[in-house]
C-alpha cells in the first residue's frame, strides 16, 4: 500500500491496463454515424491498436456500414517520414470517393503524419467540390485519448459541415450528447431507450449515432430547442460550441440515469427544463417505479434466503459509469462505495465538479467517499489485490482487466465499461428502470456464481 | 541469411527476406521466384487499414512468463493488448500452473510536449516504477513510430536500466511504420527474447521445440512424440525462462508457421545446432506423414515413425472417408497468413475440396535458415505434390479480398483474424476462422477440421438469411473492378 501511495503522490504519467484508446479512437464516433467513413493518414496498425479497447474486446462490437477492415488508410511508412505522405493521401481520398458510397468522409491523421507536418486540411480543401463532404480532423495519439478524439470529430462536423446559421427552431427537438459511441459499451441500447423515454415525455429526440440516423440527423442539429448533455464532463465543450454558434441552450445532466431514484430525478429535470407536461411525467414515473419494484419483488425470496449480500463496491471505470452506477448502487440497492477510480484521464478542470456530483448520494457521509482520478487503469487493481477484504462483502465493477483479478480473488464482478470483455454486449444497457434491474441481476448472479451467495 | 544477434534490433522482413505484400498469379510462379530480390512487390495506391508490427512484438513478449513490457509510445499503441491478455487467460490450465494474471504492459504515455522535448527521462521513470510495482524477471522496452520519429535514444536508456535494476532489460523495436508486414513484429520479439533467454546449452536432450502462439491441443500430440522418445517444449504464451534454456538442448524445432516461428527456430539452429524442421509442417495427414518421417530419420527411429503413421492413418481413415464424401467438390477461398494459407490449401485438398484461390497476407521468398538447401514448406508442396492454383498476396486488404469473393463465389471462405469471415457472412457466404497449431496436426487434426467444415455447411440458414439483407455500401465502380486494380502503376519496391 505504501508503494501505491508513493505512486499517487509522484503524479506519474505512465499507465497500464489501457481503458482508453488514443485520439485515433475518435474514428469510432465517425463510424457510429451511418454512412460516414473516416480516411486514415496513419500507420497500418493504428486502427487495430484502438479497435480492441474501443470495439472488439469492448463487448464484441464492430462498425456497421463500413466494417473496420475497409477503412481507407495511407498506412504511413518510413518513406513518408522523409518525403511526406500528403500526395499519397490525396490519391487515397480520390480513390475513396470513387469506391465508397458514403455520405461523408472525414480525413484524420495520427502521430507520425502530424509530426512530419503533413497538412490534412489542405488535402481536404482540395475536395471542396466533391460529391459529398470531405472533412478533416487531426487525431495524433500523443495529444489525447479517444475522448479528445471524439471531441475533435464532433467539432470538425460542427465547424466544417453544419451551416453557419440555424434554420427554423423546433422547440421540441432535443439533440442528445454525452454518450460516446463504442467507448460506452452500452451506447446503442442506451440511446434507443433514451430516445423512447424522451419521446414519451413529449420531446422529439435527435440522436446522431446508430441505426437510421446518419446525416439527416446531423443536419437537424442547429434547429434544436435545446441540447441535452448526459455525462459529467464529456461533450460539455460540444454543447458550448453549439450554444455559441446557434444560441442553442443546453441542459447538463451529469449521469446516465440507472434505477428508479435517478431516472425519476432525470425525468423531472428534463420536464422542468423543457416545460413539459408534469402530470404526464409523474404518471410515467409512478407507473415505471411500480413495474420496477414488481420485478424486484419477484426475486426477493431468492436474494434474501440463505445468502450473504454483497454490500460494498469498488468501481474502476469511466467518469459517467462511475457516477451513474454509484448513484444507483447507493441510492437504490443500498450498497456502500469503497473506492471509486475514474480512469479516463479526466481534464483537471472537471475534477472539482465531478467530486461534487458524488456528494448527491443518500449516504450519511458522502464526503468521505474516496474518488481517485487517474490515467492508470492498473491502480485500482493494486488496491483490490492488497486491501484486506476478509470480513467485507465486496463487489468490483469495472472492465475486463478487473474481471481476472475478481476471478482469482473470487470477488463478484460486473463489467461496465471499456474494455468490457471478449464477449458480445447485445442490447444490454443499465439505463433507466430496466437498466437498474439488469445491473441488480448481474451483481447478484455473479455473487452467487462466485460462491458468495450461499450461507453454509 | 544469417541472423546477427549482436545487432540492437532485427531487420524487417522486407529488408531481410525480400518479403512482399502485393502479388497475383499462380502458386508455381510465385514459388519459382524464390531468391530474395527476384520477386517484385506490387505496391498499392489504394489501401485499407492493416496491422501493426509493434503490436505483435508486444503481445508475444507480454505473453511469456515473468515478463513486463514497457511501451515507449503514446497511450493508444498498447490499447490492443487486452485482447491477447484475455485470450492467454482462457488457455487450459494444467495442475501446478501459476495463478492467472494479466499481461503486464505499461505505456510511457508519450504526449505532445514529449514530442518536442524528448521523453527519455519519462521512459526511465516508467521502467523504474513498473519494476517496483510488478517485480518482473525481465523487462522489454518496445519502441513506437512516435519514439522513432522524434529520435529517442531508447537503447542507451535500456543499457542504463539493465545495469541499475540488475535484471535483463532489452529493447524490442518494431515500429509500425518500418514494415508493412506485421510478422516483422514477431521477429522483433524473437530477436529480443533470443538475446535475453538463450544461453550455452549444457548437453543434448531428447526434446523437440514447438514455436507458436499457444500450447492448446498439446494433449493430442504429446503421445505421438513420446513414441519417438521426444518431449515437446512449447515456446509459446506462458513459456518460462527455463523452457527457453532447455530449448537450446533439443534435437529439433518446428513452428506453427513460418511467420511467427522462423526467427527463433533459425536462431536455435544457427547458434546451438538445433535442427529447424521447416520444409514439412505436420498439418493434416500428408503434412504429418512427411514431418514424422523426417523426424524419424533425424532421431534414428524411422521404423517407429512408420508404425505411428500407419496407426494414425488406420485409426482415422473411416472418419476421413465419411468427411470426404460430404465435402468433395466444395469450392473454397482461402485468406490466411503466409504460412497457413498454403498449408490449409493442401489440407483442404486432402478432404476433396477445390481451393479456387488462396490469398496470403504476405509472402517470404526465403527464410532465415542456415540449411538453405531445405525448401520452404510451400515450395516443397509445389515440388512434391505439384500443388498449383491461382494465388494472390495482400496484407489483409479486404477491399481486394471482397472482390475475389465476388469473382469466385465460393461455397465457403476459410480465414483467420482479419475480418474476411465477417465480410463473407455479411454477403451470404459461409465462412470460418481456422484453428492453428497442434489442434490441426495429423489425421486427428484432419478429422477435427473436416468435421467443423461439415457442420459449417450442414445448416446455412443463418448466413443465407443474414446475407440476403446485405446492401453494398460501395459504388458500382468498385463492385465492377478487377480485384487487382489497386496496384500502383509503376510496380517497384
Amino acid at each position: 500500500m505504501e508503494a501505491i501511495a508513493c505512486e499517487i503522490e509522484s503524479g506519474y504519467a505512465w499507465s497500464e491496463q489501457q481503458r482508453v484508446g488514443c485520439a485515433v479512437g475518435g474514428v469510432y464516433t465517425a463510424l457510429a454515424i451511418e454512412r460516414v467513413l473516416p480516411i486514415m493518414h496513419c500507420g497500418p496498425g493504428c486502427e487495430g491498436n484502438i479497435d480492441s479497447v474501443m470495439a472488439r474486446t469492448n463487448g464484441g462490437q464492430n462498425a456497421d456500414t463500413y466494417f473496420e477492415s475497409v477503412i481507407p488508410s495511407t498506412n504511413f511508412c518510413e518513406a513518408d517520414v522523409v518525403f511526406g505522405g500528403q500526395e499519397r493521401l490525396r490519391k487515397l481520398v480520390d480513390d475513396s470517393l470513387r469506391f465508397y458510397d458514403a455520405d461523408m468522409f472525414i480525413i484524420i491523421d495520427g502521430c507520425t503524419a502530424e509530426i512530419v507536418g503533413d497538412d490534412i486540411e489542405e488535402v481536404a480543401r482540395g475536395f471542396e467540390d466533391a460529391r459529398v463532404p470531405v472533412l478533416f480532423a487531426s487525431l495524433p495519439g500523443f495529444k489525447g485519448n479517444n475522448l479528445w478524439g471524439h471531441s475533435q470529430i464532433l467539432s470538425a462536423i460542427i465547424d466544417q459541415y453544419l451551416p453557419a446559421q440555424a434554420g427554423v427552431i423546433n422547440p421540441k427537438q432535443v439533440n442528445v450528447l454525452g454518450v460516446v459511441p463504442f467507448y460506452d459499451t452500452f451506447w446503442a441500447a442506451t440511446l434507443e431507450k433514451l430516445e423512447n423515454t424522451l419521446r414519451e415525455l413529449g420531446l422529439e429526440p435527435n440522436i446522431i449515432y446508430g441505426r437510421r440516423h446518419g446525416l439527416a440527423n446531423l443536419d437537424k442539429i442547429p434547429n434544436a430547442g435545446f441540447n441535452l448533455v448526459l455525462s459529467p464532463w464529456v461533450d460539455i465543450d460540444i454543447a458550448q460550441k453549439l450554444e455559441s454558434k446557434y444560441g442553442t441552450p443546453f441542459l447538463h445532466y451529469p449521469a446516465v440515469p440507472a434505477g428508479p431514484t435517478e431516472t425519476a430525478k432525470f425525468i423531472r429535470a428534463v420536464t422542468e427544463y423543457a416545460g413539459l407536461d408534469r402530470i404526464k411525467a409523474e404518471h410515467y414515473i409512478r407507473e415505471a417505479e411500480e413495474r420496477y419494484y414488481y420485478y424486484v419483488n419477484r426475486s426477493i425470496r431468492w436474494i434474501f434466503t440463505c445468502r450473504v449480500q454483497p454490500k460494498e463496491f469498488y468501481i474502476n471505470s469511466s467518469a459517467v459509469q462511475a457516477l451513474s452506477l454509484t448513484r444507483f448502487l447507493v441510492n437504490d440497492l443500498g450498497f456502500i462505495p469503497r473506492r471509486i477510480f475514474i480512469n479516463e484521464n479526466v481534464p483537471e478542470e472537471h475534477h472539482g465538479t465531478i467530486r461534487e456530483y458524488f456528494k448527491e448520494l443518500e449516504l450519511d457521509d458522502p464526503e468521505s467517499i474516496e474518488i481517485i482520478f487517474t490515467a492508470d487503469g492498473g491502480l485500482c487493481d493494486q488496491y483490490v489485490k492488497s486491501e484486506d477484504t476478509t470480513f467485507r462483502k465486496t463487489v468490483v465493477l469495472g472492465t475486463t482487466w478487473d474481471e481476472l483479478t475478481a476471478k482469482v480473488l473470487r470477488i463478484p464482478f460486473v463489467p461496465v465499461s471499456a474494455p468490457y470483455g471478449d464477449v458480445i454486449v447485445g442490447l444490454k444497457t443499465y439505463f433507466g428502470y430496466d437498466g437498474g434491474l439488469a445491473l441488480m441481476t448481474d451483481i447478484y448472479n455473479d455473487a452467487a456464481n462466485k460462491g458468495m451467495g450461499t450461507v453454509n | 541469411m544469417a541472423i546477427d544477434l549482436r545487432q540492437t534490433e532485427s531487420e524487417t522482413r522486407e529488408q531481410r527476406l525480400g518479403s512482399i505484400t502485393g502479388y497475383d498469379g499462380t502458386l508455381e510462379d510465385l514459388t519459382s521466384r524464390g531468391c530474395a530480390g527476384c520477386l517484385k512487390n506490387k505496391l498499392r495506391d489504394f489501401q485499407t487499414v492493416s496491422s501493426c508490427a509493434h503490436h505483435h512484438a508486444i503481445n508475444q513478449l507480454a505473453g511469456l512468463d515473468g515478463t513486463l513490457v514497457v511501451d515507449h509510445a503514446p497511450i493508444g499503441c498498447a490499447g490492443a493488448q487486452i485482447g491477447f491478455s484475455v485470450a492467454k487467460n482462457r488457455l487450459p490450465m494444467a495442475p501446478g500452473d501459476p495463478p492467472l494474471e494479466h499481461a503486464k504492459v505499461v505505456s510511457s504515455g508519450i504526449d505532445e510536449a514529449d514530442t518536442i522535448f524528448g521523453a527519455i527521462e519519462k521512459l526511465k521513470s516508467t521502467v523504474r516504477d513498473a519494476y517496483r510495482r510488478h517485480k518482473p524477471q525481465e523487462i522489454y522496452v518496445t519502441t513506437s513510430c512516435t519514439s522513432a520519429v522524434i529520435g529517442e535514444d531508447v537503447y542507451s536508456a535500456v543499457l542504463e536500466l539493465r545495469e541499475e535494476l540488475g535484471i535483463p532489460v532489452e529493447i524490442a523495436s518494431g515500429e509500425g511504420l518500418r514494415s508493412k508486414i506485421w510478422a516483422s513484429g514477431f521477429d522483433s520479439y524473437s530477436h529480443a527474447v533470443s538475446k535475453v533467454r538463450f544461453g550455452k546449452p549444457e548437453k543434448k536432450n531428447n526434446t523437440i521445440n514447438y514455436l507458436g502462439f499457444a500450447p492448446s491441443g498439446r494433449q493430442f500430440v504429446d503421445p505421438l512424440f513420446e513414441r519417438l522418445g521426444l518431449e515437446v517444449i512449447c515456446l509459446t504464451a506462458g513459456a518460462t525462462r527455463e523452457d527457453f534454456q532447455r530449448a537450446t538442448m533439443s534435437v529439433a524445432s518446428w513452428g506453427q508457421c513460418s511467420s511467427q516461428s522462423n526467427y527463433i527456430c533459425s536462431v536455435l539452429e544457427q547458434e546451438y545446432g538445433v535442427r529447424y524442421l521447416q520444409t514439412h509442417l505436420p498439418y493434416g495427414g500428408i503434412g504429418f506423414e512427411r514431418f514424422f518421417r523426417d523426424l524419424g530419420e533425424l532421431t534414428g527411429k524411422a521404423d517407429i515413425a512408420e508404425q505411428v503413421i500407419a496407426e494414425e492413418k488406420a485409426k482415422y481413415s473411416e472418419q476421413i472417408e465419411a468427411l470426404k464424401s460430404k465435402l468433395t467438390g466444395k469450392r473454397a477461398l482461402v485468406a490466411l497468413g503466409s504460412g497457413f494459407a498454403f498449408e490449409y490449401t493442401r489440407v483442404l485438398g486432402e478432404l476433396g475440396i477445390d481451393v479456387v484461390h488462396t490469398i496470403a497476407y504476405h509472402y517470404d521468398p526465403v527464410l532465415d535458415q542456415n540449411n538453405i538447401d531445405s525448401d520452404l514448406a510451400v515450395v516443397a508442396d509445389v515440388k512434391e505434390l505439384k500443388l498449383n492454383l491461382d494465388v494472390s498476396v495482400n496484407d489483409a486488404q479486404e477491399m481486394e479480398t471482397n472482390l475475389l469473393m465476388k469473382r469466385y463465389n465460393p461455397d465457403f471462405l476459410l480465414s483467420r483474424g482479419h475480418e474476411a469471415a465477417a465480410w463473407a457472412y455479411r454477403q451470404g457466404i459461409p465462412a470460418m476462422d481456422s484453428e492453428i497449431g497442434f489442434v490441426i496436426m495429423g489425421y486427428r487434426g484432419l478429422v477435427e477440421f473436416g468435421t467443423t467444415l461439415v457442420e459449417l455447411l450442414g445448416n446455412t440458414n443463418f448466413v443465407r438469411k443474414f446475407g440476403a439483407r446485405y446492401r453494398s455500401p460501395f459504388t458500382r465502380e468498385y463492385e465492377n473492378l478487377n480485384p487487382f486494380s489497386f496496384y500502383r502503376k509503376e510496380e517497384a519496391m
